[in-house]
């Protein structure tokens, strides 16, 4: 039997605070990638072996793509933290998600019974709680580089009637970035976890291979894109537009 | 709205969850890999360039070492050779010299020789000159004895000086 629900389940209280099958994979994907942290730090080298050259590698290529966005090393360092961190969590909960048999665990019994796990992005709060942080990270980052004064004036715009106009759009379009971030994801996992499991019902074997394959690379495409977006708009917003200048 | 969001199954609570599990994971990714692991690569590209320009620095050395024991060993070779000749032309001169003594030496010695040869010469002739004299008066006397006439001094003399350089 088939059941799709489109909010996330929830598995146990703590207290009186809810904890979904989402919020619980999430938690272990952090303490996943906190434990990997913690290793690699305790076998951090000047000559890397192992884990550490492909940390190197990864973080290397990283940094010289967002060279080339930004313009600079030093902005790269920079942002790198709240990019990487972005993308690296969405990469993980994604596929990690994916691994067969990770939905097959379930409490409670009979028709009640539901997955102790669900891949993070399939569920609205995560996506919304990063494209919030995403957003106004971005915005908090403009206002320290570019000045309050100088990020408020591009929302509120009273030198003329069309600077003003421009202002609200760009005030609306603050808020349809949180609602592309969190419904792209959403839409994309979700989309995918559905697919699966459809595939899966109807024909068991082989045959749910390939589009495993696919949700293998829409999961890296997906947190991609949203590192990469994140990246953009800081670029857009720490850029003095043509004949600004930079506020303090 | 609220109801929106209740049937999306977006809650303030387990907003807040995700926001958290997000918010610790920068804060230990910053701690432990970003912060260490970027001013790793800096200090590694750091210490590879000051490699790199140590190793070019030794090259440069050397090649100015090996320069310099070229010219060095030129240098040598050269003194060696000016030693040998001067050498060489002190030998000659020594040569030289020493025959010139030598010879002067030999001159000197044929001189004394050729000397006292005249020496013993004249004294051999004396000898003989008196021994002439002497065998003439034994003549003489003998003569005298045999005829005591006629027999003069000066005639005497004259004989002996015949014999003198007849002898």
């Amino acid at each position: 039997m088939l059941s799709v629900s489109l909010p996330a389940e929830t598995i146990f209280y703590i207290g009186t605070w809810p904890v979904t099958n989402a919020v619980f994979m999430a938690s272990l994907v952090v303490i996943f990638l906190v434990v990997l942290a913690i290793v690699l730090n305790k076998k951090m080298r000047m000559v890397p072996n192992g884990m550490q050259n492909l940390t190197e590698v990864v973080i290397e290529g990283s940094l010289g793509l967002m060279d080339d966005v930004l313009g600079s090393r030093a902005r790269s360092e920079k942002y790198f933290p709240l990019v990487f961190t972005i993308f690296i969590f969405i990469l993980v909960s994604n596929w990690l998600g994916l691994v067969p048999g990770v939905t097959s665990v379930t409490v409670g019994h009979g028709t009640g019974a539901i997955p102790l796990l669900r891949s993070p992005a399939s569920d609205l709060n995560f996506t919304l709680a990063i494209s919030l942080i995403a957003v106004t990270m971005v915005n908090v980052i403009a206002s320290s580089v570019m000045g309050l004064r100088h990020r408020a004036s591009v929302f509120v715009n009273l030198k003329s009637p069309l600077g003003f106009y421009v202002g609200i759009l760009e005030l609306i379009s603050e808020f349809a970035r949180i609602i592309s971030f969190t419904f792209r994801l959403f839409g994309n996992v979700f989309a995918g976890e559905v697919l699966l499991a459809v595939m899966a019902l109807l024909v068991p074997y082989v045959v749910p291979l390939p589009f495993m394959g696919l949700e293998v690379f829409v999961g890296f495409i997906q947190a991609f894109i949203f590192g990469m977006l994140t990246l953009v708009f800081i670029a857009l917003a720490t850029t003095p537009h043509e004949g600004e200048e930079v506020g303090h | 709205m609220q109801q929106i969001f209740s049937q999306l199954g977006i809650n303030w609570s387990l907003l807040l969850s995700q926001a958290v599990n997000f918010a610790l994971l920068l804060i230990v990714l910053r701690i432990f890999v970003y912060t260490p692991l970027i001013k790793l690569l800096h200090d590694r590209r750091v210490r590879i360039e000051d490699g790199l320009a140590k190793a070019d620095e030794a090259d440069r050395r050397l090649h100015e070492v090996d320069l310099m024991g070229k010219e060095a060993l030129k240098r040598a070779e050269n003194e060696a050779v000016a030693l040998l000749k001067r050498t060489e032309d002190r030998a000659k001169e020594l040569e030289a010299r020493l025959i010139g003594e030598i010879k002067k030496k030999e001159d000197e010695e044929a001189a004394a020789v050729a000397a006292r040869l005249r020496a013993q010469e004249e004294a051999s002739r004396r000898e003989t000159e008196k021994e002439a004299a002497a065998l003439v008066r034994r003549a003489i006397i003998r003569t005298v004895e045999l005829s005591p006439e006629a027999v003069d001094d000066a005639l005497i003399a004259r004989a002996v000086k015949e014999a003198g350089t007849s002898a």
